[in-house]
C-alpha cells in the first residue's frame, strides 16, 4: 500500500487516539486539581475512565424511540473526533484539505448542536431549558470561535490549517494575534463546559440541562464528547496561536504541544474553580463583548498587524 | 429573671394602656384580660369581636403577628380556643387574643385581610382542629395531605395519635391557576438545589418569573400531637431538638424556656450562659453551612468547600460539648444536662478565634468579587414594608431594614448580660441577606467570648418540687439562625402540656417567597429561595408542561406507574 | 476584582489538604460520645426506669409470668440521648463510645433480656402493690408498634389503655 497513505491512517489514528484516550486522562488531572483547591483529597488522577467504564455497562433508560434521538450520543463523539482529524496535534492535521479552516469552524459548532438535538428530544422542561441556554451560548461563542481562526487565515494568507500552522510557527508573534489568542482562550471556557459558562449543564437550577434524561452508555458518550472538545480545542488554539518552538518532528512537537495544552487546560480549570455560575444573559453579554475585541484584532490583521 | 413568676417590669405599663384600648374599642366584647406571668398578656374575647381586635393591636398597639394556635377544649368549654399571639417587640411583651369557637360552630372571621402573615397560620387552624376562617382568600389545604380524608382532624382530642385513615378517593390536589401567557416550570419536589423536599410550581413568561405556587409539608410529622398525648414534660425536649437538623438546640431551649416560664421554675444563671453559648455555637455552624450551600446552589463549589471546612471545628467542639455533633441532648427542663469543664474552655476560645479570623478573611475575599455580585446583588429584593406586612423574621428581615431580632427584644438565657449586635442591611436583596449572616457568625464569636468571661459557677439544673401547676401557659421566643422561633405551652396535667404549639421561623419567611422571586429571572429562583435558609420537609408529585400547547398535566401514581411499566415493556425488560 | 479571587485561591491553599484517612485509619471519637448502648444483663434487676424515661419508646416491658419479666430493646429507635444511662441505679445500661453501628441482620436491632424476678419470702409477690409498672402507666410510658397496626398504649388525657377506643362513642 502508498506509504503516504498508511502514514496518514497513522496520523488520523494517533489525533482520534489523543482526543478519544487521553481526554479522560486530561480531565482527571483537571479534577484532581479543582480538589486540591478544595481542600480535598479528590479522586484519582484516571477516575474519569472508570466513570466510563461504569456507564458503559449501565441500563440504557430510553425516553424516546426516535433513531436520530438514539443514534445522537455516538454523533456527538464523532464530531468531536472528526474536529480531531481537522486540527493540528502536533504536525498538519491529518484530513486537512486546502479551505478546511471553514469545515472546521462548522464542526467545531456540531456537538454543541447534537447537544441541543439531545435536549429537545429527551422531552424533560429541565433538558428544554438546558437545550435553549446551550442555544443561547453557541450563538454568542461560535462568533468568536470563528472570526479568531479567520484572523489567522488572514495572516497567513490560506485556508489550510496545516498551512496556517506552518506559516505562523514561521513567523513570530502579532498584535492581531495576541489578541485573536486570548480572545479564543476566552472561548474554550464555554466549550469546555467550564464555569462561569457551564450554564447549559447548570446541577442546582435545571437539574443538569440537556443530560438530565441521559443515563447509561448514552450519558457516558456524552460526557466522553466534552472531554475530548475541551482537549481538541486547547490543542487548536495551542497550535494555531501558539506554535513556538516547532522540531520539525512529530513526537516531539506532540510533547510540546502537549505542555501548552495543559497550561492552557491548568487555567481554565483555576477560572472555573474560583468562579460561581453566570446568567445566560449576563453570559451572553460578556461573550459578545469578546467577539467585540475579537473583531478589533481583525481590523489589526487587515492593516498588516 | 429574678422571680420567675413575677410580673416582668415593663409590662405593667402596657398592660394598663393596652387594657384601656381593648375596652374602649371591644366593649363588653373583651370578657377577660388577664397578666399571664411573666410577660404575657391573656384577652378573652368574644369571637365576632376578632377582627375589631386585631385592627386595635396593629394600629394602636404596633402590635407583630406571631402565630396562631387551635386548641381543642370541648371536654373543658364545649368548644375550640382559637388562640392568636402578638408580641409587642420594644416592650418585650406578649399579647394573646383568645377566641371560643362554639363547638356546633367550627368557623371564626378570618384576620388574614389584615395581616397577610396569617395565612397560613389559618390554614394550619383549620387542618388541625376544624376551624375554618371565613373570608380567607386561600383555603387550602395546608398540612394535611390532599387525600386525607374530610372531618378527620389530627389535632382533636379524640384523634389517636397513631390513628391512620385510609386516604380519600378520587380527590384531585388544588394547585393555583398560571396567569395567561405563563407557562409552568416545576421545581421540586426532588431538586438539586434544594436540600429538604419542596413542590415549587414557578409561572414564566420566558426566562422571567411572573408567580409561583407553594405545596410542602407532605411530610408533617405530627410533633405537636406526640406532645400531648404520648411524651411527657421531660421528654418533649428530646423530640423538640430533631424538629429541625441544623437548629435543633433553639427548638429545645425554646421549648424549655416555654415550660419553664409555665411551671414558674427558674434555671441557674451557670445554665442560662452555657445556653446562651451553645445558641451561639449552633448559629455559626448553622450560618457558615448556609453560606456554603448558597455558593453551591450559584455553582461556587469552592465556597461550600471552604466554608464547610471552616465549620469543622465547631461541629467537634460540639461533639466534646455535648457527646454529639448535632443532636446535643442538653437541654431539659430546668437546666442543662452537661456542665462546660473548666479544661473545655481554652479549647473553645482557640476554636472561635480561628472561625473568626477566617470568616473575617472570607469575607474580605469575596466582598471584591463581581461575578458573585453579578449573582447576588439586586437579586430577590424583599422590600423593608413587604417584609412587615408578611412577618417575616430572622436575617431575610434585618436584610430589609426591619430591627427585629428575639434575643434584644425579648431577651432570654444570658442575653441580658451578653448582648448580641443588630447586624441590619438596607437594600433587602441576596447580597445584603449574605451580608447580615456573615456580620452574624462574627457577633457570635464575640458573645462566646463573653460568655465565658462572665459565667458564673454553680449548678446546672433546678429541680422542679411537685408537679406542673395547672392552667398556665409559657410563651418562649428564641433567635434561631433562620429568625424568631417561637414554643406555646399550655399546662393539663398528666405530666405532660396540654397544648404545644410550635412555629419555626421559615413558617413566615416562605410566605415571603412569590414576593421575592416576582419579575426575577429562572436561573436566580434557587438562590433567592437559598437565601431565606429554608428549613422544610415535603413528598411527591409529577407536573408536565406541553410547551406546543401550554396543557398542564398531573401525573397520579397509578399513571406514573403504568407509564413506568410500560416503558420497561417496549425496552423488554423483565417488570 | 483579581485581588479577590487571588484572596480566594489564597484561603484555599493555605488550608492545604483537609480530608481524614478514616475509614482506611481508625477515627476515636472524643471522651463523652454518646455512643452505642450496651446492658449489662447481670446488674440489670428490672426496675423499668429506663423504660420509663426514654423519649423514643426503645425499651418494653411485660412480665412473662410471676418470676421472669422481659425487657426488649427496639435499638432502631434509639436517638441516644443517654436518658436511660442517667437513671438506671446500678449503671446496668450505658452508653459506649461506639458510632460504627450498621448491621446487615435484623436481629442486631432488638435485643431481648430475660430477668429473674425473686419473690418476697413473706407474700410470695414480686412487689407491692401499686408496683412500678402500674405507676408509670399514669405518666407516660409506650409500648411499641409490633409491626402492623400498632396497639394504642398511650395512656395520658385518653386514658388506660383499653378505654382508649371507646371514648366519645366509640370509633377512633
Amino acid at each position: 500500500m502508498n506509504t503516504s497513505v498508511l502514514s496518514s491512517l497513522g496520523m488520523v489514528l494517533l489525533n482520534v487516539a489523543l482526543a478519544l484516550l487521553l481526554s479522560p486522562l486530561v480531565e482527571g488531572i483537571l479534577r484532581k486539581l479543582k480538589a486540591a483547591i478544595h481542600s480535598r483529597q479528590g479522586p484519582p488522577i484516571w477516575q474519569p475512565y472508570l466513570d466510563l467504564l461504569k456507564l458503559l455497562g449501565k441500563e440504557d433508560l430510553r425516553t424516546s424511540a426516535d433513531p436520530f434521538y438514539r443514534a445522537a450520543p455516538a454523533l456527538g463523539l464523532a464530531s468531536v473526533l472528526l474536529l480531531a482529524t481537522l486540527v493540528p496535534m502536533g504536525s498538519a492535521p491529518p484530513l486537512g484539505f486546502a479551505g478546511d479552516i471553514v469545515v472546521l469552524i462548522y464542526v467545531a459548532a456540531m456537538s454543541a448542536v447534537i447537544l441541543i438535538l439531545v435536549a429537545y428530544g429527551s422531552g424533560s422542561p429541565y433538558a428544554f431549558v438546558g437545550g435553549s441556554r446551550e442555544m443561547m451560548v453557541l450563538l454568542t461563542v461560535e462568533p468568536v470561535v470563528a472570526v479568531t481562526l479567520l484572523v489567522g487565515a488572514m495572516k497567513a494568507g490560506t485556508l489550510a490549517t496545516g498551512q496556517i500552522l506552518a506559516w505562523h510557527a514561521g513567523n513570530g508573534p502579532t498584535i492581531s494575534m495576541i489578541l485573536a489568542g486570548i480572545a479564543l482562550f476566552l472561548a474554550v471556557q464555554a466549550q469546555a463546559g467550564k464555569l462561569p459558562f457551564d450554564i447549559p449543564e447548570a446541577d442546582q437550577e435545571i437539574m443538569g440541562g440537556p443530560l438530565v434524561e441521559q443515563s447509561g452508555p448514552r450519558l457516558a458518550l456524552l460526557r466522553w464528547t466534552l472531554w475530548a472538545k475541551q482537549l481538541v480545542f486547547a490543542f487548536l488554539l495551542v497550535e494555531i496561536f501558539v506554535p513556538w518552538p516547532r522540531t520539525g518532528w512529530v513526537l516531539p512537537d506532540l510533547l510540546l504541544a502537549l505542555v501548552k495544552v495543559m497550561v492552557v487546560l491548568v487555567l481554565v480549570a483555576l477560572v472555573d474553580v474560583v468562579n460561581p455560575r453566570l446568567r445566560v444573559e449576563q453570559a451572553m453579554g460578556y461573550y459578545f463583548r469578546v467577539a467585540i475585541s475579537s473583531l478589533a484584532a481583525l481590523a489589526f490583521a487587515v492593516i498588516g498587524m | 429573671m429574678e422571680n420567675p413568676t413575677a410580673t416582668k417590669p415593663s409590662m405593667l405599663p402596657v398592660v394598663e394602656m393596652a387594657t384601656r384600648l381593648m375596652e374602649k374599642n371591644l366593649g363588653s366584647g373583651l370578657w377577660d384580660a388577664q397578666v399571664r406571668e411573666p410577660d404575657v398578656l391573656w384577652f378573652r374575647i368574644d369571637r365576632q369581636m376578632l377582627r375589631t381586635a386585631t385592627v386595635v393591636l396593629l394600629k394602636e398597639l404596633k402590635a407583630r403577628f406571631l402565630i396562631s394556635a387551635g386548641t381543642d377544649l370541648r371536654a373543658q368549654e364545649k368548644g375550640y380556643g382559637i388562640l392568636h399571639l402578638f408580641s409587642l417587640d420594644r416592650e418585650g411583651v406578649f399579647l394573646a387574643l383568645d377566641c371560643l369557637v362554639p363547638e356546633w360552630e367550627e368557623r371564626i372571621d378570618s384576620i388574614t385581610p389584615l395581616i397577610p402573615g396569617a395565612d397560613w397560620s389559618e390554614r394550619e387552624c383549620r387542618d388541625a382542629v376544624g376551624v375554618e376562617a371565613r373570608g380567607h382568600p386561600d383555603p387550602r389545604r395546608l398540612i394535611l395531605p390532599d387525600d386525607w380524608p374530610e372531618g378527620a382532624f389530627p389535632l382533636r382530642r379524640d384523634f389517636p395519635y397513631n390513628e391512620r385513615p385510609p386516604a380519600a378517593e378520587g380527590v384531585r390536589p388544588a394547585p393555583k391557576e398560571h396567569p395567561e401567557g405563563t407557562t409552568v416550570i416545576p421545581i421540586g419536589p426532588f431538586f438539586p438545589s434544594l436540600e429538604e423536599p419542596s413542590n415549587w410550581r414557578i409561572f414564566l413568561e420566558g426566562e422571567t418569573v411572573k408567580g409561583c405556587d407553594y405545596r410542602g409539608f407532605y411530610n408533617h410529622r405530627g410533633i405537636e400531637k406526640l406532645g400531648d398525648s404520648v411524651l411527657t414534660w421531660d421528654r418533649i425536649p428530646y423530640v423538640a431538638e430533631r424538629i429541625c437538623g441544623i437548629c435543633g438546640f433553639i427548638h429545645s431551649t425554646c421549648y424549655c424556656q416555654a415550660a419553664e416560664k409555665a411551671a414558674g421554675l427558674q434555671p441557674p444563671r451557670r445554665a442560662e450562659f452555657i445556653r446562651t453559648l451553645m445558641l451561639e455555637l449552633e448559629r455559626i455552624h448553622s450560618h457558615l453551612l448556609w453560606l456554603g450551600i448558597a455558593g453551591h446552589i450559584v455553582g461556587f463549589d469552592t465556597v461550600l468547600m471552604q466554608t464547610w471546612r471552616i465549620r469543622e471545628p465547631v461541629m467537634w467542639l460540639s461533639e466534646e460539648i455535648s457527646g454529639n455533633r448535632k443532636t446535643y441532648g442538653m437541654n431539659a427542663v430546668g437546666g442543662v444536662r452537661r456542665d462546660i469543664r473548666p479544661e473545655q474552655m481554652p479549647k473553645i476560645q482557640d476554636v472561635v478565634r480561628k472561625v473568626e479570623e477566617e470568616v473575617l478573611a472570607l469575607k474580605k475575599a469575596i466582598v471584591g468579587d463581581t461575578t458573585l455580585l453579578a449573582r447576588t446583588r439586586g437579586v430577590g429584593i424583599l422590600t423593608e414594608q413587604w417584609a412587615k406586612e408578611i412577618c417575616v423574621v430572622g436575617p431575610p428581615a434585618r436584610a430589609s431594614g426591619v430591627p427585629i431580632d428575639a434575643r434584644l427584644d425579648h431577651p432570654y438565657a444570658a442575653y441580658d448580660a451578653v448582648p448580641p449586635t443588630l447586624c441590619t442591611q438596607e437594600e433587602g436583596d441576596t447580597w445584603a441577606r449574605v451580608l447580615v449572616r456573615v456580620d452574624e457568625v462574627v457577633d457570635a464569636t464575640r458573645i462566646i467570648r463573653e460568655c465565658l468571661d462572665q459565667m458564673p459557677a454553680g449548678p446546672v439544673m433546678s429541680v422542679m418540687e411537685g408537679e406542673f401547676p395547672d392552667g398556665r401557659v409559657g410563651v418562649s421566643v428564641v433567635e434561631a439562625p433562620r429568625g424568631e422561633a417561637i414554643h406555646f405551652v399550655m399546662t393539663g396535667g398528666l405530666n405532660r402540656p396540654y397544648r404545644w404549639r410550635v412555629r419555626a421561623p421559615t413558617y413566615p419567611n416562605l410566605q415571603a417567597m412569590p414576593a421575592m422571586i416576582q419579575d426575577q429571572q429562572l436561573a436566580d429562583v434557587p438562590i433567592i429561595l437559598g437565601s431565606l435558609d429554608p428549613c422544610f420537609s415535603c413528598t411527591e408529585r409529577m407536573e408536565a408542561v406541553d410547551r406546543r400547547t401550554g396543557a398542564r398535566r398531573v401525573y397520579s401514581w397509578e399513571e406514573l406507574e403504568t407509564m413506568a411499566r410500560r416503558a420497561a415493556e417496549e425496552r423488554g425488560a423483565p417488570s | 476584582m483579581l485581588m479577590s479571587k487571588l484572596r480566594e485561591a489564597w484561603i484555599c491553599l493555605k488550608a492545604g489538604r483537609v480530608t481524614l484517612p478514616y475509614p482506611f485509619e481508625p477515627h476515636d471519637p472524643p471522651a463523652g460520645f454518646r455512643g452505642k448502648i450496651v446492658v449489662d444483663p447481670d446488674l440489670c434487676f428490672g426496675c423499668g426506669g429506663c423504660a420509663n424515661v426514654c423519649p423514643a419508646g426503645v425499651i418494653e416491658i411485660q412480665d412473662q409470668d410471676q418470676f421472669t419479666r422481659v425487657l426488649t430493646f427496639h435499638w432502631a429507635r434509639c436517638t441516644y440521648c443517654g436518658r436511660c444511662e442517667e437513671v438506671c441505679p446500678e449503671g446496668a445500661i450505658t452508653l459506649s463510645p461506639l458510632y460504627e453501628t450498621s448491621t446487615e441482620r435484623g436481629g442486631d436491632m432488638v435485643l431481648r433480656l430475660e430477668v429473674f424476678m425473686g419473690p418476697c419470702g413473706r407474700c410470695g409477690r414480686c412487689f407491692p402493690p401499686p408496683s412500678p409498672m402500674e405507676r408509670m402507666m399514669v405518666t407516660g410510658f409506650r409500648s411499641d408498634d409490633r409491626g402492623g397496626r400498632p396497639e394504642a398504649w398511650s395512656p395520658g388525657p385518653l386514658g388506660p389503655p383499653d378505654r382508649v377506643r371507646r371514648r366519645n362513642g366509640g370509633s377512633p
